[in-house]
């Protein structure tokens, strides 16, 4: 009879967070979303903001780099609207009744940002091919 | 800022911080091995004295993960700080010396990043509620993932410092 350590063992009492059926719905929600919202943002250039590291100015949305003023950032406008998108999408799924929400595909939490992962590299291809 | 670059240098001010950024990411990475290696090789009762890789993967990996979290969001925000110096002060020159690949597998490895942030309270919650066997599946295969992500993101990071760090 062999037993794995990790279950067995006694933990701390779960946090009222952690106990929470609703944060579990949410955080799963956002799981799956996340890397969703994140690839459409990148191809389709939907970041909250873009940041212009040489001047420090910040535009809402996404704006060229300007002539003269070093180049554009768009990664913090992308994380920015996967947070927003994804917290969304978490509050949402707990509006959803228990049977659907119980019912989430867990393991799409994992393979998501794995599926992700290709399309982001090959939207890297300028660098690759230089 | 201006008060501290009286007493050190721009470059001086930058290179602490990247090495603060690499510490966290060494503690980040260090405690996702152990935890990834407790899912995916879980110990089972012993009959001859543990060695080295038995002790190495026997760690309770559920008393990791707020640490984990923790750490993962505060490497990844001083990461994020770095990154504006960075791509001035290192893409621009890299660029025109020809280091595109590393550059492509460094903007790789900002995806990975923010991909492995969207992931965390999923991951948190499933080790929280270690004891609920509907979770132990995912809840390996996200740990698995988040340690490949860091080995990833640790191993790029080092190599681009190499090609040129601050200083």
């Amino acid at each position: 009879m062999t037993t794995v350590a990790e279950p067995t063992r006694s933990g701390a009492k779960a946090s009222s967070l952690a106990a929470s059926e609703a944060f579990g719905t949410f955080a799963v929600a956002f799981a799956i979303a996340a890397p969703i919202i994140y690839v459409v943002s990148e191809l389709a250039s939907l970041p909250l903001f873009t940041y212009h590291p040489g001047t420090g100015r910040i535009d809402l949305g996404w704006t060229a780099a300007r002539p003269n003023e070093g180049p554009a950032m768009y990664w913090y406008g992308w994380i920015a609207t996967m947070l927003l998108g994804s917290a969304a999408a978490g509050a949402l799924a707990t509006l959803l009744p228990r049977r659907v929400s119980e019912n989430m595909p867990l393991f799409l939490t994992w393979l998501l940002p794995l599926l992700v992962l290709p399309i982001l590299a090959y939207a890297l291809m300028p660098f690759w091919t230089r | 800022m201006d008060i501290i670059f009286d007493y050190i240098s721009v470059g001086t001010f930058w290179t602490i911080l990247l090495i603060v950024h690499s510490l966290l990411a060494v503690a980040t990475l260090g405690a996702l091995t152990h935890q990834a290696m407790s899912v995916a090789m879980p110990v089972r009762q012993a009959t001859a004295p543990a060695g080295f890789v038995t002790r190495f993967r026997s760690v309770y990996g559920a008393g990791y993960a707020t640490a984990i979290c923790l750490l993962w969001v505060l490497t990844f925000i001083l990461g994020a700080w770095i990154y504006t110096k960075y791509r001035i002060a290192i893409r621009i020159p890299l660029e025109r010396t020809g280091y595109w690949k590393t550059l492509g597998f460094f903007e790789l490895k900002e995806h990975v990043a923010a991909l492995g942030l969207g992931v965390l309270p999923a991951y948190w919650y499933f080790w929280k509620n270690a004891k609920n066997p509907k979770y132990n599946h995912v809840r390996k295969w996200l740990t698995i993932l988040l340690a490949a992500m860091c080995w990833f993101a640790f191993l790029v990071g080092h190599v681009l410092n190499n090609s040129r760090g601050f200083a």
